[in-house]
């Protein structure tokens, strides 16, 4: 797609780690734009008022899953009806500090989730997963 | 302690002997009295009954066809059976079928009676205070597990954060700008870490029960090697895995043993070793899967050999945790595997595990 920068889309509700990963992006130059949200209400809303806006789309999400109210799995069950076509454009992956078994599992079984990435965030782990993506993420 | 109330149920045909129940006990305990079988029931319906004493001999029902037709709907409140002739096949029967706790022939004699109905009410009690026990020991269960979880989440979490800080300063050049100090943070807080995983490891292996999924070994070694030897690019890793069959096991116990094992074998290497190399071979057949893990690391002094599966047992010279190897241990305990170890200090040490297929 022309004319487009990549985009991330980071959910977690604890602000430092939306911090730190937002430093550790940044700094690593892996995406143009960086968008935090506190809440997976507030991806959500971010998703849903660029829908018809393609350009603003995100390309990649990171998600984390234990949030209050609205936790990672329940963000998922309401973004999966998404269109198909910003479901193709845009890559899911978990990023959480989790070693709940069940949790883990769960991660992996749902078919929207490209990667259960753990806490701390590393660079190249991210580099790694993005390279192999990166035809299908225009960036 | 005052005296509880026992609620006596007798249940007799002849309205004589139900009278002479009542005048002889009503001072000692709360009495229900039924003329018939069918009687008997209305009130057990309606009264929480402690101990029930009924005649054998009734027209319609007789007092161990009662009683085995209250055994799934009643069966808390202890019972008595009475009968006017020693009848071998009625108490065979009531022994077998009804859950009876005492046979009593008529007449009765009122101390013996009184004593048995004393008994039988602290059997009903041995046995409500055992349940209440096991539902107070599944809270706390179900509580620990609650406890745990918050542990994995809102312990870890912080310190998560802290090391992610830590990667940070190391990205933005910043990690010698302060002597050695955040070398030191970094090595505590990999440390703590490093417990609180293990601990988790150990306390999840303990409570839960063995479950059994499809195991797909190629698939959990390739993680797991990929996971380890992310913090190591040095160690060569040789997998050969002969897996034809379905293997049915315990997905998060196998896991725990192979990572530990894995992570062990990249931890203890030689720091001078050119090639270091870990194997990994794994035979799965319809009984069991054979695992074999062997590196050319530093391998562990024969007077060790005995002690590595201890708990908290630890070289002096390398800082284990004391857990990794235990937690091994009693994961296969629980799932019926077993482990042996050889190795030597020039050529390293080979784990070999065997775990039963449970298909």
């Amino acid at each position: 797609m022309p004319n487009r920068t990549g985009k991330v889309l980071l959910i977690d509700d604890n602000e430092i780690d939306l911090k730190i990963h937002y430093r550790i992006i940044n700094l690593s130059g892996f995406f143009d734009e960086i968008i935090s949200c506190q809440s997976g209400e507030e991806g959500l809303a971010y998703i849903n008022k660029n829908l018809s806006n393609p350009e603003q789309w995100p390309d990649f999400i990171l998600l984390d899953i234990q949030m209050p109210e609205m936790d990672g799995f329940e963000f998922l069950e309401i973004y999966k009806k998404f269109p198909k076509a910003f479901l193709d454009t845009c890559k899911l992956a978990i990023l959480s500090s989790t070693l709940d078994f069940g949790d883990i599992k769960k991660a992996e079984a749902n078919p929207l989730v490209i990667k259960l990435l753990k806490k701390p965030l590393y660079p190249n782990e991210l580099k790694e997963l993005l390279s192999k993506y990166s035809g299908s993420l225009g960036i | 302690m005052s005296t509880p109330t026992v609620r006596v149920l007798y249940i007799d045909d002849e309205e004589n002997n139900l009278q002479a129940f009542r005048a002889s006990f009503r001072r000692m305990y709360e009495i229900y009295t039924a003329i018939s079988a069918a009687e008997g029931l209305l009130i057990l319906q309606n009264i929480d009954v402690h101990v029930i004493i009924a005649d054998q001999k009734m027209p319609n029902t007789t007092g161990v066809e009662f009683f085995r037709s209250i055994v799934d709907t009643h069966p808390d409140p202890i019972r008595i059976l009475l009968t006017g002739y020693t009848d071998i096949e009625a108490l065979a029967d009531a022994i077998n079928h009804g859950d009876i706790y005492r046979y009593i022939t008529k007449p009765w004699n009122d101390l013996e009676l009184h004593n048995s109905i004393k008994n039988a009410y602290d059997a009903y009690r041995a046995k409500i205070d055992l349940r209440n026990k096991m539902v107070e020991l599944q809270k706390t269960n179900d509580e620990l597990n609650r406890f745990i979880y918050s542990i994995s989440h809102e312990l870890r979490a912080p310190l998560v954060s802290v090391i992610g800080i830590i990667n940070l300063v190391k990205m933005e050049g910043l990690y010698d700008s302060s002597g050695e100090y955040w070398g030191l943070i970094e090595t505590c807080s990999n440390k703590l870490d490093y417990y609180i995983q293990k601990t988790l490891q150990y306390y999840k292996n303990a409570k839960d029960v063995p479950d059994h999924s499809e195991i797909n070994f190629a698939t959990i070694v390739n993680e797991l090697v990929e996971l380890h030897g992310f913090s190591d690019k040095d160690t060569n890793f040789n997998v050969s895995i002969n897996q034809n069959v379905r293997f049915i096991g315990d997905a998060f116990r196998i896991e725990v043993i192979l990572s530990n094992l894995i992570s062990n074998a990249i931890k203890y290497q030689k720091t001078n070793e050119p090639n270091k190399t870990v194997n990994i071979h794994i035979e799965v057949d319809e009984h069991e899967a054979q695992i074999e893990i062997n590196d050319n690391g530093m391998g562990i002094l024969k007077e060790h050999l005995e002690k590595i599966f201890t708990q908290f047992f630890k070289s002096k010279m390398h800082h284990g945790s004391g857990l990794g190897l235990f937690i091994v241990k009693e994961a296969l305990n629980k799932i019926n595997g077993n482990i042996n170890v050889s190795s030597n200090i020039e050529n390293g040490t080979t784990f070999k595990i065997t775990i039963p297929n449970a298909k």
